[in-house]
């Protein structure tokens, strides 16, 4: 097995059943990325239960934490999307805490980042891409269609424009998705391979040890980045489904 | 960021060859499409009961906590403001009473340093008819004495020249004589 071997750092991302359970011939098994995204929803959960717990006017810490988040996130809708997105705001601060507790998790040592599956990300992408398209034709009719053709563009230009614009649009879940995971795989996999040489240098090992620690750092900062990216992403292709003619 | 990219792809396939080795399935884990049903079902599960939660639960909740919070502000603001004005008022008041106070002080002391002159005008006045009369008495006496004592003096000296004379004759002049020549 690759866990025999302490330095590979894809053995991180390595999916282990801890429960086998099969529905209708498909694999549903309880695995450790299960595991963490039930973490992820207990951090969240924990987060906002304590953080309630005692509803005072003079906030304490965790009441403090959770309705700073909660006022971010609806600042950030707010600006993005307008008083529209707020029929959205539930899905937007679900999506944001989860991604966030996620990526936070997977930074501690023997964790399992969930983020790091590229079917994870796609997943919310995809469905981000699905209900905004939806959104967008609900919303606007037939008139969704006018974002692929910006307005005060010569019309001798749109044989050029239109398909840039079709093919910007379909390649949006690709990116959103590839962007947090390849982040998460990357930054990850490069802890591991310090981390590794710090072990094969013995006692020189102090300078990966140090690299090690300023990276671990730079990966905290990548960890809450990339929840913000990718909540604020969502908000403008709403903001996009929603006013197409900006 | 070179050197960090370098060292990656330097250890890169050795890392991965270690992984393939050890698994029956080459390649990244991310890969292994047999993971993904149950990856979606949990995602589905976990991510469901997180959008309950926050719909349900925390929005309500946190909404109402932080909307309270704003009334109470804005509230108390008012109040404030309102008792600012209450005080501003009450500071213009006691500013004119002050005002009306430091007048009718204003007046009462010229009123009795008026008053203090006018009783040091009569009292010196008073005074000076008092030194006068008592000057005018005491030169009425000087003059008395002085008349006195001339005639004293004169019948002094009538007396001498009287008693002067008789030793040397035995007429002895008048004293209307002996005026006569004194004079």
């Amino acid at each position: 097995m690759a866990a025999d071997n302490p330095i590979d750092p894809i053995h991180q991302f390595e999916i282990s059943k801890i429960a086998d359970i099969q529905l209708g011939g498909i694999d549903i098994s309880f695995t450790n990325s299960s595991l963490f995204m039930v973490f992820a929803l207990a951090t969240t959960m924990a987060l906002f239960v304590i953080g309630l717990s005692k509803k005072s006017i003079i906030p304490n810490r965790m009441q403090m934490l959770s309705e700073l988040s909660y006022n971010f996130i609806a600042n950030m809708l707010r600006d993005q999307v307008g008083d529209q997105g707020r029929a959205y705001f539930p899905f937007i601060f679900s999506l944001f805490m989860f991604i966030f507790f996620c990526n936070f998790i997977g930074l501690i040592p023997y964790t399992f980042t969930v983020t790091s599956h590229l079917i994870v990300t796609f997943a919310f992408a995809g469905l981000i891409f699905i209900a905004v398209t939806i959104i967008g034709f609900v919303k606007n009719g037939l008139g969704y269609l006018r974002i692929f053709y910006p307005s005060g563009i010569p019309i001798f230009l749109a044989p050029l424009i239109v398909p840039i614009e079709i093919i910007s649009y379909l390649s949006k879940p690709i990116s959103l998705s590839v962007r947090l995971c390849a982040n998460m795989l990357a930054g990850h996999s490069i802890l591991k391979i310090f981390a590794g040489f710090i072990v094969m240098l013995g006692f020189l090992g102090f300078a990966p040890l140090v690299f090690l620690v300023v990276l671990y750092a730079l990966e905290t900062l990548i960890a809450a980045l990339q929840a913000y990216i990718f909540t604020i992403l969502t908000c403008i292709y709403l903001n996009d489904a929603l006013h197409p003619d900006h | 960021m070179k050197i960090l990219l370098k060292a990656f792809l330097l250890t890169a396939p050795i890392n991965f060859a270690y992984a393939a080795e050890g698994q029956k399935s080459a390649g990244l884990p991310q890969m292994d499409i047999a993971t993904f049903p149950s990856q979606l079902f949990w995602l589905v599960i976990t991510f469901s009961l997180l959008y309950l939660f926050m719909w349900k639960f925390v929005i309500p909740r946190l909404g109402a906590t932080i909307e309270e919070r704003r009334d109470k502000i804005s509230n108390d603001i008012n109040d404030a403001d309102n008792l600012n004005t209450e005080a501003t008022d009450i500071l213009k008041k006691y500013d004119e009473q002050m005002a009306s106070a430091s007048q009718e002080s204003n007046e009462i002391i010229t009123n009795s340093k008026k008053a203090m002159l006018d009783h040091l005008e009569t009292l010196k006045k008073e005074n000076e008819e008092k030194v006068n009369s008592l000057i005018s008495e005491s030169q009425a006496k000087i003059k008395a004495q002085e008349e006195k004592s001339k005639i004293e003096i004169r019948n002094a000296t009538l007396d001498t020249v009287k008693a002067i004379v008789s030793r040397y004759i035995e007429n002895i002049p008048s004293d209307e004589e002996i005026n006569k020549k004194l004079n």
